[in-house]
This record gives structure tokens, sequence and C-alpha cells, in this order.
């Protein structure tokens, strides 16, 4: 449903960190990225979440171009997307309000007034996609504390349930347990899967061999910017047909 | 004359040479001082952050130059904005029409300006000391332009509660520019007693100084910083509340 | 009906045609009386309040809280002081911020109505000036008999003394002094302050310093400081030269129309009465009367109404200014 058809990006005019890049999101799929730090997932991560224009090339959400939408139009496809960040970026609030922070800003302004209202005189519960998401990761009954009060891994579990909040259709990871340890790890993956089998399309990004041997269903190996192999991920494993891409996957620095 | 009885540290009451000051008298001032800061830190606060989040969001030519004048004008000499309100205000001013000069809407104006840099350099700081991953974050959410910016200010509360209070806090303490466009006027009842229009606690002081009332100027110096501390407490009470 | 209402709208333009034609009725001000709109009502004059700018040691001595809460009971108008220094109100008063000004520099307010700034000037009151210092005396000026004397004695042993230094009536008698005396002051024991006379006399209290003061702010503020007087003033047999008239100006309504002149004429007339003269005579600081009241008087005084040197009018300059006036205000077609 996401589409990425050579698109190309650079910070500068002498920079480009993102070349000729072609892939896809697909419902029900996990997409691997993979690759060394610094070699452009995060960015490319941007363009598909649509955070600005690529250079070159085009962004295709359902087969039409993101960006010749209006503004409008182009927030309401965003909303379809969503994203969790290598580090947590909870906002200083409760849980669940970072929870439901996704369903929050669909909302009127009106309606977030009377919703900030009735939660001062002890308003309404949690919303059912709020709660389901916190359910699958396993943070329901945390729903009042403050985020500033979690540790990183569950701080990451929540970042995680407010992109599934939204019941988007593709979910953008970038590298979303770098610094957490094996457990939360776990649930993170866990929650992939579960977000995977409910016919998400997700995109994770993660220099993690074996986090993507574990859970991708199909791996694109990005170096230097620019996709270098891309296939089903047990073939890839198994035989990677381009050198650098074998080097990297058996544990050499490519450089 | 009043007299005060002071208990030392071995109980001997030092009797407090007071001029002529009725507790009327005293509150109309402490009432005109609470209208006048108030008013200008609460424009300045709407002013101050608006521009905070005009120069804090956006990217255009001459930001660099533009942030540094925010900041300059928090140390900008209040006497001068003074001589300058008065010229704007006077008659023979442009604005002479309004008839301001030496009232308190002169005093708020005069306020306003110096505390409005204060306001908004603060408020700038915080945020931008706010991390960029937390508006990606909340632009990945789906949140617009709109939306970003007031998670991040909901981030910047803290700092932006500060800012206010150091406006206020420049405001309150006032005394330069606020004694050239307000005339320090007090007003008589027909009782002969002395009510305050344009007289707040700092040009007070000025005047019992004036007169060598120097105790009396004291203990007006005590009541502002009273005045000062409970407006911060407040303020921290309402920052520490927010926090959760 | 449609005629009585045609002749009930020209009736209304009538009177409103009428109204613009009177000279009382200016833009804002309600006029006197009758005519006044909306925000009259009461026996308002013009906007009910009058704006006095007066000197420092006129308000200090608290006298206008006495005098101003009379006037405001019996005339329903409020007054707002403002005190600076006699030069700060003299230039309040020429910009129209002020509807009055009270001071005490015969110079200054010469020129004031010279320039047509004012009008109608009378004297209000008077008290002297003194020249006091700190009680040992350092430059032996105590009782003489000659204020350029004491003051060219303080030059010559260069004794501290503290000068206002800001344009205000006491400041321009002293300086008045000096140039009397022949002696320009300067040096480091000629400091000025730029303040007021209380703050001025509180300092020279510290410095051990001379200073030129009224009488006034000097017998209302001699318990917090030791300074005594030197030289007297003419009220005990001292020079000439320090006698301290205080006059009161209206500013003129030709020049500023927004000034509330009604109330600063009123506002004269209180302080000239037989009740605002007693008024200020029976003022007392301390135990002392500070002010002399001197504008009662059954043989006139014309010098009051005109600048020190004015050289007196003649039938010609009569008539010429009546020719003026008619040119001036008389329509040719009358």
């Amino acid at each position: 449903m996401l589409d990425a058809e050579r698109i190309s990006y650079g910070y500068s005019d002498e920079e480009t960190i993102v070349r000729d890049v072609s892939l896809s999101a697909t419902e029900g799929e996990v997409l691997g990225l993979i690759g060394p730090s610094g070699t452009g997932k995060t960015t490319l991560l941007r363009l598909l979440a649509l955070f600005d224009p690529p250079d070159d090339g085009t962004v295709y959400v359902d087969g039409t171009d993101a960006w010749s939408l209006s503004k409008e139009k182009r927030t309401r496809t965003r909303r379809r997307i969503g994203m969790v960040f290598q580090d947590r970026s909870l906002f200083s609030t409760s849980v669940a309000h970072n929870a439901a922070y996704g369903l929050a800003v669909r909302r009127s302004w009106t309606e977030r007034a009377t919703d900030w209202l009735s939660g001062l005189v002890g308003g309404p519960d949690l919303a059912a996609p709020v709660e389901d998401a916190l359910e699958t990761v396993g943070l329901a009954e945390m729903a009042d504390r403050p985020a500033a009060s979690l540790s990183a891994g569950e701080a990451q579990r929540v970042a995680f349930a407010r992109a599934l909040a939204t019941e988007p259709d593709v979910l953008l990871l970038d590298e979303p347990t770098s610094n957490l340890d094996p457990r939360n790890t776990a649930v993170i993956e866990e929650a992939v899967a579960a977000a995977r089998d409910r016919g998400i399309g997700v995109v994770i990004a993660t220099h993690d061999m074996q986090q993507a041997e574990r859970i991708a269903d199909s791996v694109a190996v990005l170096l230097d910017g620019t996709v270098i192999e891309q296939g089903p991920a047990d073939e890839l494993f198994e035989s990677p047909s381009d050198d650098r891409a074998r080097a990297f996957i058996d544990g050499e620095l490519v450089y | 004359m009043t007299t005060v009885p002071l208990l030392s540290p071995v109980f001997t009451p030092i009797p407090l040479q007071l001029s002529d000051f009725s507790v009327d008298y005293l509150v109309s001032i402490i009432a005109v001082t609470l209208q006048v800061s108030l008013t200008a830190v609460a424009l300045a606060t709407v002013a101050g952050v608006a521009l905070a989040v005009v120069v804090g969001f956006t990217d255009f030519p001459g930001k660099r130059l533009v942030e540094a004048v925010i900041n300059t004008g928090m140390g900008f000499p209040s006497v001068v904005v003074g001589l300058v309100v008065l010229i704007m205000l006077s008659n023979t001013g442009p604005l002479g029409e309004f008839d301001l000069l030496f009232s308190p809407g002169a005093m708020i104006i005069s306020q306003f300006i110096l505390a409005l840099p204060v306001v908004a350099s603060v408020s700038l700081s915080a945020i931008e000391s706010v991390d960029e991953s937390l508006a990606d974050a909340a632009f990945a959410a789906g949140g617009t332009g709109r939306d970003v910016q007031v998670a991040v200010l909901r981030e910047a509360r803290y700092g932006i509660t500060t800012a206010i209070l150091a406006g206020f806090g420049r405001a309150i303490s006032e005394v330069g520019s606020v004694l050239i466009v307000g005339g320090n006027i007090a007003l008589n009842t027909p009782t002969g007693e002395r009510v305050s229009f344009t007289r707040t606690l700092t040009t007070a002081i000025t005047l019992e100084a004036r007169k060598g009332e120097i105790e009396t100027g004291i203990v007006l110096g005590v009541v502002l910083v009273a005045l000062a501390l409970t407006v911060n407490a407040l303020g921290n009470a309402l920052r520490a509340r927010g926090e959760h | 009906m449609q005629a009585a209402g045609a002749g009930s709208a020209l009736g209304l333009a009538g009177c409103l045609g009428g109204n613009e034609s009177t000279p009382t009725e200016t833009e804002g001000d309600g006029g006197g009386g009758g005519q006044s709109d909306d925000d009259g009502g009461e026996s308002s004059i013009g906007d009910g309040t009058l704006t006095l700018a007066t000197t420092t040691s006129t308000y200090d001595t608290g006298l206008l809280d006495v005098v101003n809460t009379a006037f405001q009971n019996t005339f329903d108008i409020t007054v707002e002081t403002i005190s600076q220094g006699t030069g700060a109100a003299i230039r309040t008063g020429r910009n129209g911020d002020a509807d009055i000004i009270l001071v005490h520099a015969r110079g200054p307010e010469d020129q004031f109505i010279r320039d047509g700034a004012g009008v109608n000037r009378r004297d209000v009151m008077f008290n002297d000036f003194v020249i006091v210092g700190p009680p040992d005396d350092p430059a032996g000026i105590n009782g003489m008999g000659s204020a350029t004397e004491a003051f060219a004695t303080i030059a010559e042993q260069e004794a501290t003394f503290l000068s206002r230094g800001d344009d205000s009536g006491t400041n321009v008698k002293e300086l008045n002094i000096w140039e009397e005396a022949g002696v320009d002051p300067s040096g480091s024991w000629y400091q000025e302050t730029g303040q007021g006379m209380g703050d001025t006399l509180v300092q020279a209290n510290q410095a051990g310093g001379y200073t030129l003061a009224d009488r006034g702010t000097f017998l209302a503020t001699q318990d917090n400081i030791d300074l005594v007087i030197h030289v007297q003033g003419p009220l005990q047999d001292g020079p000439a030269i320090l006698r301290n008239p205080y006059g009161v100006i209206p500013v003129n309504p030709a020049v500023h129309d927004n000034v509330n002149y009604q109330a600063a004429m009123a506002y004269v007339g209180f302080l000239t009465s037989p009740e605002g003269q007693s008024i200020i005579g029976d003022y007392t600081a301390n135990g002392s009367q500070l002010f002399f009241p001197n504008a009662l008087a059954e043989e006139p005084d014309f010098a009051q109404y005109v600048p020190q040197d004015y050289g007196g009018t003649s039938a010609a300059r009569e008539k010429a200014r009546f020719q003026h006036w008619v040119d001036q205000v008389v329509p040719d077609d009358y």
C-alpha cells in the first residue's frame, strides 16, 4: 500500500543520504531494512512517513503520489501510517495520554477541550483501541503512570502502543529495540508479529541480524543509501547474491 | 506619625517612626501595583509566547538576528523605555489623543514593553530545548503543524512558566519608567486620606526616600518583596502540579 | 405626521448647529453646565479631573493633600497631582499634559507666560530659602547676612556643597546666587545630586555638606537629619535674594484645546480665595507654619500677572492690539 519508487534525498546539494531506492510496505508482511548504522535507514523511514518530499522519485500511497495531494489529504494519509522512533520520544504526561495521542489529534479542538475537561473531573475510560494497544504491549495496568517514570523498555512499548492505537495500515519502526533488554525486545517482537497477523504492513529498520532473521518476511539491505539487495528473508539470508551484502550478513564490517 | 512596636531579640520594643500611612492607602498602592503588573504580564505572555512560537518553529532568513534582538531586549534600560513611551503618549506626541499619559494605562504599556522580551526570550529557550524527536513523534502520530506546536509547548510548559514569572519579576520591580509615564499620582478622598491612582510600591518607595522617610521606604520594600515571593510561590506550585 | 417629524429634525439640527458655534464647546470636553451631552449629568467641569504639575517641595510638605481635598470637596473635580521638578513641571505644562502648574521659579515662569504657554498667573504663597549645613559649620558661614558672601566663602573653602542640579526652583535660585556671587562652582566639593529636596537634604546630612533648601521642606524633614540653618532667609531677617514665591499658572487653552481650562481657573480661584489662602496659612508641619499666603491684597499687585520685565502698556499699544483682534476674529462681511 506504501510504495517508494526510485527515491533520493539529501539534506544539502553535496550529500545524498538516500539514492534511488525502491521498496514497498505490503499488507500482512514484515519488511526488514538492514544495514550498518548511519547508512540512511532513518532518513528512508522518514521519507516513507511523509516527513519531507524526496528530491527525486515518488512515494505512492495506494497508487497515488502522496506529495501531489493537498496538505489536508496528505495529513489524513499520514494517519494511516504509524511510526516508532529509536529514542522513545514520549510526552511528559501519563502513559494513557501518550498512547491515546494518535487518536486525540484526529479530534477537533472543541472535542479535545471537552475531553480534557472531563478528564479533570475523572471522565470516561480509555477508548477501546487504546486499551487493546496497551494490552498488546502488556502495559494495560500502567495506564495512569507518568511516562517519565517508565524504564526504557516500558517507554518503548508505550511508543509502540501509541502507533498501534490508531489502527494504521502501515507501521514503520526505526531500530525499536536497539537499546532494550532481551525481555522487552521479545515483547516488541511479539507485538510486531501480532500487527503483521492483523494485516498491517510493517517496515522495521534494524542492525540486529538475528532480529531480522526472527521476524522479517522479506529483507532489503541498505548500504551507503542504496538498496544493494532485496528479497524474501530466508532466501537472502541463505544465499545473498551481492558480495557486500553477504559480508554484512556474515558480520564483517562493510566499508 | 504611626509608631509600630518592633520586638528586638532582647524583647525591648523599638518604635518605628512611619510617615502618614493608613492601611487603606497601603492597600490601594498594592492594588495598583498588582493591577498594572498582572495586566502587563498577561499581555506580555500572550504576545511573548506567540512570538516565541513563531520564531521557534519557523526557519527564516535573519532568524539569528531576531533572536539576538529579543535576548538584548531583556536587559534594555527601563528609563529609556519610559522616556520613549512618554514622548509617544504626550499630548504633543503621536498617541496623545488617547489621553493615556499619567494613567495606569501608560504604566501597563511601559511594563508590557519591558516584560515582553523576557517572556519571549525564556519561552523561546524553553521551546528550543524540547527534543526534536518529540516534535517528530507528534508529527508521525498524525499531527498537523498546529498539533506539533501544541505538543512542544506542552513539553516546554515548565520553562514557559519560568518565563512568565521572570516577566512578572521585571514588571513589578520597575521604577524609572513607571515614574515617568505614571506620574506617581495619589488622589485625596473627601476626608483628605490618600488613595493611589498611579502610585506603585516602587514609586511610593521613591517618594518616601525623597522625603527622607527611610524606615517607611524599607517597610514598603518588605511588602514588595513579600508580594513578589508570593506570586513566585504560586507560580511554582502551578508548575509542580502541571508536571503530572 | 411627516411634517412634524421634519420640523423636529430641523429643530434638532438647529440645536446642534447652535452648539457648535458656542466657544465653550470643544471636542471631547463636554463644556460647562447645561449643554453637556452624555458623560456629564452631575456638575462636572470638563472631564471632571484637573491635572496639576507641581514641584516636589510643594508636594512633599503635605500641603497639597489638604488644599486639594478642600478643593475637591468644593468643586467635584478630582485633582491628579504630578510632583516633578519645576523644570519638568513647566515642560509638562508646555506639552499640554497638565492643565495647570504650581511652581516657584520666577525666571522660568516668566518665560512660560512670555511664550504664551500659560495665562492668568497669580501669586499664591511664599516662604524662603535657607542655607543649611552640618552643625560644626566647617566653612564658618553661620550667621552671615549675605547669601552671596556665604556661597563665596563655601567655594573658597571648598566645603562640600550639594546642588539639586535638576532645573528645580531651588536649583534655579541656587544658580542665581552663584552668579550674583561671581563664582562658577566646580570641583569635587560641588556635587550635583539630580534629586529632590528631601533626598538632597538626606544626602547632605550623610556627606556633612551644605545645601540650599526651601524652608518648608527643611522644616518637614528636620526630624530625620542633623543639618542646621546657617544663613536665614528673609522670613527671619535674612537677605531678600533668598525669597521663595510660588505662582500658579493655568495652561493656555488656545495652545492646547484639550486642557481643562475651566477647572484650572477654578483651582486658581480656590487657591487665591480667602478660604484657600487661610488653608495655606494654617498649614503647619512639626509645629511651624510652612507657607505664607500672599494672594489677597486690597492694593493692586500688577507684577504678578506679567513677566517681571514687562514694560507696561500704552494707549497706542492697546489700540493696535484691539485692531489685531478685529482683523483676526470678526468676519469681513459682518
